[in-house]
């Protein structure tokens, strides 16, 4: 769960994000929509802790998981130590077994040892929401999951999402332009 | 997965600037080494090898020549000295002892050297087999010169005249080998002992003396020390020359010093030059991976680890550097030590360590942490959301 009250953004003099409120429960699934620009990043960085807005109240369960929009796996790790990686930083004890489990979850047990660059794009993207749930996240957060992806990857993308944080029992907030998730989202936010 | 696991990752990802940072640290590191080990060894040695001389009386000429040749039996003598000028000062009240020397042939290389007892007594040389002379045409062969030559005690062999390979041998004067010497790491390892009288033989070829018998040198050792501010004086007025081994060393090493501070310079403009090239890898590595830092910081990463990263980062270069410098600098004076060997040169070796040696590694250290410094502090101030929104 989190909520959100009162919640400007500013860069120097320009506001990015006015947000009055936006309360979701824990297990909700959430849509943040709007065009470049509207502040769609801006609110998954105050959400995520990685930007302090500069008025308003958050408060936010942890951990959290995030999928960033490039993705942005360690290319001089393989995939088991990029999953690895996630419980190291946070400072949590490191589960080789669940990295295994998370992997087999996105479909990718044989591909523990691959390097990200031998990856498809959408293995890679399997292994950014592995990676992003490695730490049993209350919350889950998606930057743009689908873009540049067909249809049909773009389901995938959006299952694999919904799947995972079920799995979590974490809230689920994506954020994208795109108007193909809309009818997935019963709770949605629009930006802009 | 730990922090030193990580950036051991990063460095093998790039194999080629690895190695080339790694060689450039280990080069310099082996030159400072090398210089290490080569003065250490060699003062020690010429301190060994002059112990207990305090003067060395010759011919007239260069003091250091002198020293070189009657000491450390590295240089050729300018000449030898009529045996009554040196039994002279053998008898002068402020000599303790004097050791005579007679030079001019040797036997593959190695100096056949005809001085008397006392001399073998001075290194406190022990025999393996065998005696020590007792008449004429007798040899005694250091533990080196034994080894190298293969002649054990009862072979005979020829001395050749002149102090390199290639001289005219004497063969109607053969020398017989009665003893073998233990190695004692001094001078006397490398030379073969006779008698004085069996020198004056060769060289007479069985004939009485033509002239005045010579010897080359004599080794004095004062009776008080009130000597060395006299003694040196009075026998440079006379048809002698006098020369103090420790003095002649310590000029030689002023001289050879020069030498030695240009290449021990070089080993750390090396080092130096390594410790900027790990800084200039290191700044590049964090445009490289701002999105990786900005990835761990989302991910959870304080402060702390990303300043960590890289600050092991560098030091695990300048630590390997230095252990391969160190291996190098240590291989390169066991093969220079080998050709020394070879050449009856002053023997050095590679197995031998010096306490310097930890305060090499302790430069390297602080270099690879120097330059992490500033690289790891950057990683350290990595602003995330900007990096990711820029993504």
């Amino acid at each position: 769960m989190f909520s959100l009250k009162g919640v400007r953004h500013r860069y120097g003099a320009r506001e990015v994000l006015r947000l009055e409120r936006f309360v979701a429960a824990q297990g909700e699934k959430w849509l943040v929509l709007g065009p470049s620009g509207s502040g769609k990043s801006t609110l998954l960085h105050i959400l995520a802790g990685l930007l302090r807005p500069s008025d308003g109240s958050v408060e936010v369960a942890r951990p959290i998981g995030i999928v960033p929009q490039k993705l942005h796996l360690i290319s001089s790790l393989d995939v088991e130590d990029n999953l690895l990686l996630a419980q190291y930083m946070a400072g949590a004890k490191q589960e080789p077994a669940r990295a295994a489990q998370v992997l087999a979850g996105v479909g990718l047990a044989d591909r523990a040892h691959s390097r990200p660059h031998q990856l498809s794009h959408g293995q890679a993207q399997r292994v950014a929401v592995a990676r992003a749930v490695m730490n049993r996240p209350k919350l889950l957060i998606a930057d743009e999951p689908t873009s540049n992806l067909d249809d049909a990857h773009c389901a995938a993308a959006l299952d694999l999402l919904e799947a995972q944080a079920a799995e979590c029992g974490a809230t689920l907030v994506v954020a994208t332009h795109d108007a193909r998730a809309k009818p997935r989202f019963t709770n949605r936010l629009e930006l802009g | 997965m730990n922090l030193p696991g990580i950036s051991l990752a990063y460095l093998r990802a790039k194999p080629l600037a690895t190695a080339l940072n790694l060689l450039l640290l280990a080069l310099g590191i082996a030159t400072i080494t090398v210089l290490m080990l080569a003065t250490q060894q060699i003062e020690e040695r010429m301190g060994r090898d002059a112990r207990g001389i305090d003067m060395v009386a010759g011919a007239k000429g260069s003091p250091m020549q002198l020293v070189l040749a009657a000491v450390f039996h590295l240089d050729a003598p300018a000449g030898n000295i009529p045996l009554a000028d040196a039994m002279e000062l053998a008898r002068h009240r402020l000599v303790k002892r004097a050791i005579p020397m007679a030079l001019g042939d040797s036997y593959r290389s190695f100096r056949i050297v005809g001085t008397n007892h006392d001399y073998v007594a001075h290194y406190g040389a022990r025999l393996a087999a065998g005696s020590l002379w007792t008449k004429a045409m007798e040899a005694v062969l250091g533990a080196e010169a034994a080894r190298a030559t293969g002649l054990r005690v009862g072979a005979k062999f020829a001395g050749a005249h002149g102090l390199g390979e290639g001289g005219e041998e004497h063969e109607e004067e053969p020398y017989r080998v009665v003893g073998v010497l233990a190695p004692t790491g001094t001078v006397i390892d490398r030379i073969v002992l006779t008698s004085v009288e069996s020198v004056w033989e060769v060289h007479e070829h069985g004939k009485p003396a033509g002239g005045p018998r010579e010897l080359t040198a004599l080794l004095v050792q004062y009776a008080s020390p009130l000597a060395a501010a006299t003694l040196p004086r009075a026998v440079n007025a006379g048809t002698l020359q006098a020369a103090s081994p420790a003095y002649e060393s310590a000029r030689l090493f002023r001289m050879l010093g020069v030498g030695v501070e240009v290449l021990r310079a070089f080993g750390v403009v090396l080092v130096l030059a390594a410790g900027l090239s790990v800084f200039i890898a290191l700044t590049n590595a964090l445009e490289e991976r701002r999105y990786d830092l900005a990835v761990m910081r989302m991910l959870g990463a304080s402060r702390a680890k990303l300043m960590g990263l890289l600050l092991i980062e560098g030091l695990a270069l300048s630590v390997a550097g230095a252990l391969l410098g160190l291996a190098f600098g240590h291989i390169l004076m066991e093969v220079l030590g080998a050709a020394l060997r070879a050449a009856q040169q002053v023997p050095v070796t590679g197995w031998s360590w010096v306490a310097g040696e930890l305060w090499l590694l302790l430069l390297a250290l602080g270099v690879g942490a120097l330059a992490a410094l500033l690289p790891a502090w950057r990683a350290s101030r990595t602003e995330v959301a900007p990096v990711l929104a820029e993504g």
